[in-house]
């Protein structure tokens, strides 16, 4: 196993006031933001740290662009086998979705500003368009397991309080948290924002991006099998074969499968 | 030690599928039966999506059934005239499974089909061989072999098809209708299940072709080679399912472990080691059985594969 140690640079150009707090002083140091998934991968780790004004809160968002996801339900057929009986399409949710913050961002957070700045499940689940649904009951219901479909595939998370800060002189701390990167998440652009909080409202905002690439030869392979599926297929053929008349010949007696 | 997998799009310790074509691959030594049939099972147990496990395995039949077949070709094992028929019914089996398996997913519904198969071939298959092989150890007596004739009279329907012709190795005559028509159900199997068919074909030259057991076991290899060479080029080019790697990490096991498990299985009392494969193969037809029956942890799946 391989792990990259990732963070973030969230430059001051970044950086922008929100709600009107004139000075903001949220920064942030990093090594390198993209991640290869090369031969040996098998996820990676993110961290984020950076610099904050005294006594505020954080919460780091973690997210995939929104996108199109359909899903196949399960159903109970003859009352008695469970298999695949319809499918649901799922808008205006990201594919990856992750949250830290300092504290649980309930207490932290007032409503109203996670509702604005789209952070929560329950903040998701408003925005989401599910279809085709019979009723609203049936939306909550295929809400909640699109939400367990996405943990246990670890595209969405929330763990509690792994932001941490410490006092660096009475106007300024810094934070850090770090994370698994789940090797689950497929290659792609992903946004971090790391928001400040005071008083229950977000006091400033910066952004950042993290790319996810295939590299090497997990790109030429999978490139080869969507793109390029005769060759793909006959060079797995041939690899079987020599493997095949390989073993043969070194064992030189009678057996193998059949 | 693990490595991501480009077609299946997730990383497994390097030790798992190794591990598992080394098992599979000494079970099939030991008992002389396919282990496509294990294998694609387990690997979805072990998280990789069934079309991919299924097309996967196929591939690394090729390798291990390579190994065989060349090894009976230097026997002159092969009934070439026989394999060819089976080979032009497995070809079409083939073209018809490979269409079956792509409608079936795009339905959704390949998950299901894949193990309901499973669930009666290996149920089948597996309650058939614990029966016979329990009966014979408790009356030893009764299970002294018996040759089989080659042309004892057949029934008057498989004698009344057209097409008969003589297949001098393996002294029988048939129609030629016959052999295409049972490579083309193998065929059919070979494509959902991502098995060379070795387990169904046995019996079937056995019972039903009335072939010498010598000449069965390396003509059924010959045939399950280019069947599974077919399958792998269609799963590859038609639904994008066979991973490489995979299938390179199963094969280093397999291959191996199928020549050690030959070398063993020579050693072995043969009834015991029957009953210890049947109970191997209810064990996996439980366990689908469970997961068709038991509520699902998770009611929403991943929609079309790869």
């Amino acid at each position: 196993m391989r792990n990259f140690i990732l963070a973030l640079t969230i430059t001051a150009a970044s950086i922008f006031a929100a709600s009107g707090s004139a000075s903001a002083t949220l920064t942030a140091n990093a090594n390198h933001s993209l991640i290869n998934i090369d031969f040996m991968y098998h996820g990676s780790t993110v961290s984020v740290r950076g610099e904050a004004d005294s006594g505020v809160d954080l919460v780091v968002k973690i997210t995939s662009p929104e996108a199109h996801q359909a899903l196949k339900t399960k159903g109970k057929v003859g009352g008695v086998l469970w298999m695949n009986v319809g499918q649901l399409e799922f808008e205006h949710l990201p594919g990856y979705y992750a949250l830290y913050a300092t504290k649980d961002i309930d207490r932290i957070l007032d409503a109203s500003e996670r509702e604005k700045y789209g952070i929560g499940y329950d903040v998701l689940g408003r925005k989401a368009e599910i279809r085709p649904l019979a009723n609203e009951e049936d939306r909550a219901k295929w809400f909640s397991e699109f939400i367990k479909f996405k943990e246990e595939s670890n595209l969405y998370a929330t763990p509690k309080n792994i932001v941490t800060t410490a006092s660096k002189d009475s106007a300024s701390a810094s934070y850090f948290m770090k994370s698994d990167w789940p090797f689950q998440a497929p290659p792609g652009i992903y946004d971090v924002t790391v928001y400040a909080v005071k008083n229950g409202k977000v006091a400033e905002e910066a952004h950042s991006k993290v790319t996810v690439e295939q590299v090497g030869i997990v790109k030429t392979l999978s490139d080869m099998a969507k793109n390029n599926a005769a060759t793909y297929g006959l060079i797995s053929i041939a690899a079987a074969l020599l493997a095949g008349f390989g073993v043969g010949l070194i064992f030189k007696k009678d057996g193998g499968a059949h | 030690m693990y490595l991501y997998l480009p077609v299946a799009l997730t990383s497994v310790n390097i030790f798992l599928p190794v591990g598992l074509g080394l098992a599979v691959g000494l079970l099939s030594g030991l008992f002389g039966v396919g282990g496509g049939f294990l294998m694609t099972p387990l690997l979805i147990m072990l998280g990789i999506p069934s079309a991919v496990a299924a097309a996967t395995d196929s591939n690394q039949i090729v390798a291990a059934s390579t190994s065989g077949a060349f090894a009976h070709w230097r026997m002159g094992n092969i009934d070439f005239k026989m394999g060819i028929y089976l080979l032009v019914g497995g070809f079409i089996g083939g073209l018809v499974g490979v269409e079956a398996v792509k409608a079936l997913r795009a339905m959704g519904n390949i998950d299901f089909v894949i193990k309901m198969t499973y669930v009666l071939m290996l149920g089948g298959v597996g309650a058939y061989m614990f029966i016979e092989s329990f009966q014979n150890l408790r009356n030893k007596d009764a299970a002294k072999p018996v040759e089989r004739k080659a042309d004892a009279p057949k029934s008057g329907f498989l004698a009344s098809l057209p097409f008969q012709t003589h297949f001098e190795k393996s002294g029988v005559t048939h129609s030629a209708l016959l052999p295409v028509i049972v490579g083309g159900l193998v065929g059919i199997l070979a494509a959902i299940m991502g098995v060379g068919g070795g387990f169904l074909m046995v019996p079937v030259m056995v019972y039903m072709l009335r072939m010498p057991m010598h000449v069965v076991v390396g003509t059924s290899l010959f045939q399950v080679l280019f069947t599974c060479i077919e399958v792998t080029f269609l799963q590859a080019w038609s639904n994008h399912t066979v991973d490489f790697i995979l299938a390179v990490l199963l094969l280093l096991g397999s291959t191996i472990g199928a020549q050690v498990g030959s070398v063993f299985g020579r050693k072995l009392k043969g009834e015991q080691l029957k009953i210890l494969l049947s109970i191997i193969v209810l064990a996996v037809t439980v366990k689908i059985v469970f997961d068709l029956v038991l509520t699902p942890g998770l009611l929403l799946a991943q929609a079309g594969g790869h």
